[in-house]
């Protein structure tokens, strides 16, 4: 066996370098994009919100002017800070719905915790359209039963 | 007098790294990153005076109390209220025309609410939230 081998032809190893040159670049282009794609959410993360389901739920338009969330415990929080009543949520939503120049830019995200009674939650959408805002409240898919 | 002849020093900005840098960060995008699909419905909901406007008309009603959902007064399921709906044809009808009230009793949780919403909305009414009298 081992003539054999000294038999076999030797095969020459050939290098083939891989450019890298480019790899830096690429890598900053991808970064680039992400930064450019991503959407940043202005949402307090530790919000504590079951959200409510029906089979009517569609993909949310992106950049809303504003977002309101109503946890558990019934607490409003607007663009991620608390606030205390629905008039906080009115005046501010009026501030900002006066920058926007389309209808798009009205949007105002509303998450409420399903479990929340009417309240608490109707003056805050009360707040959303008396500020100018048009309601884009989030919710669930319902899977439909066959 | 000889001035002193400056000597050439090259100074290159080393570059080798610059792609592992840039990996990294992207690594560090895609790990902390939180990829959240929101799904929602949209509803605009007219202010004070339009609703005391739809008011003067006869117009629709959803009744939410006791966990029930009321049609113009009649107990319906949130199917039957979605064919209800869909029956009155609202998106063909003038904007001021495609008003439905909507009432809820003390105490309706929001799940309720959002359903009954979602189908006044996407069977293109728009929503006039009546306000209990104090």
């Amino acid at each position: 066996m081992p003539k054999n081998r000294k038999l076999a032809r030797r095969k020459k190893r050939r290098t083939v370098p891989v450019p890298t040159a480019s790899m830096g670049d690429i890598a900053f282009l991808l970064i680039i994009f992400f930064l450019v794609c991503s959407e940043t959410t202005q949402d307090a993360a530790d919000i504590q919100v079951t959200l409510p389901t029906s089979a009517r739920v569609e993909k949310a338009k992106p950049g809303a002017v504003a977002r309101v969330a109503i946890d558990k415990d019934g607490q409003i929080y607007f663009n991620g800070g608390r606030v205390e009543s629905a008039k906080d949520v009115e005046l501010g939503i009026s501030a900002l719905v006066t920058r926007t120049v389309s209808e798009d830019q009205r949007h105002v995200q509303s998450r409420c915790d399903a479990g929340v009674t009417n309240d608490i939650f109707e003056p805050v959408l009360t707040a959303i359209a008396e500020g100018g805002g048009i309601l884009s409240a989030i919710g669930t898919k319902k899977e439909s039963t066959p | 007098m000889k001035l002193r002849e400056k000597k050439n020093r090259e100074g290159g900005i080393p570059t080798d790294s610059f792609s592992d840098i840039a990996f990294l960060l992207i690594i560090y995008f895609l790990v902390a990153t939180t990829l959240v699909r929101v799904q929602a419905i949209t509803s605009e909901m007219p202010s004070g005076d339009k609703a005391a406007q739809a008011q003067s008309e006869k117009t629709p009603i959803v009744n939410l109390r006791g966990g029930q959902i009321f049609f113009n007064d009649a107990p319906v399921t949130i199917e039957a209220l979605e064919e209800s709906l869909a029956a009155l044809d609202l998106p063909a009808r003038a904007p001021d025309k495609r008003v439905v009230m909507l009432e809820s009793a003390t105490g309706t949780p929001y799940d309720i609410y959002f359903e009954a919403l979602a189908a006044i909305s996407g069977n293109g009414g728009v929503v006039a939230m009546v306000k209990p009298e104090k």
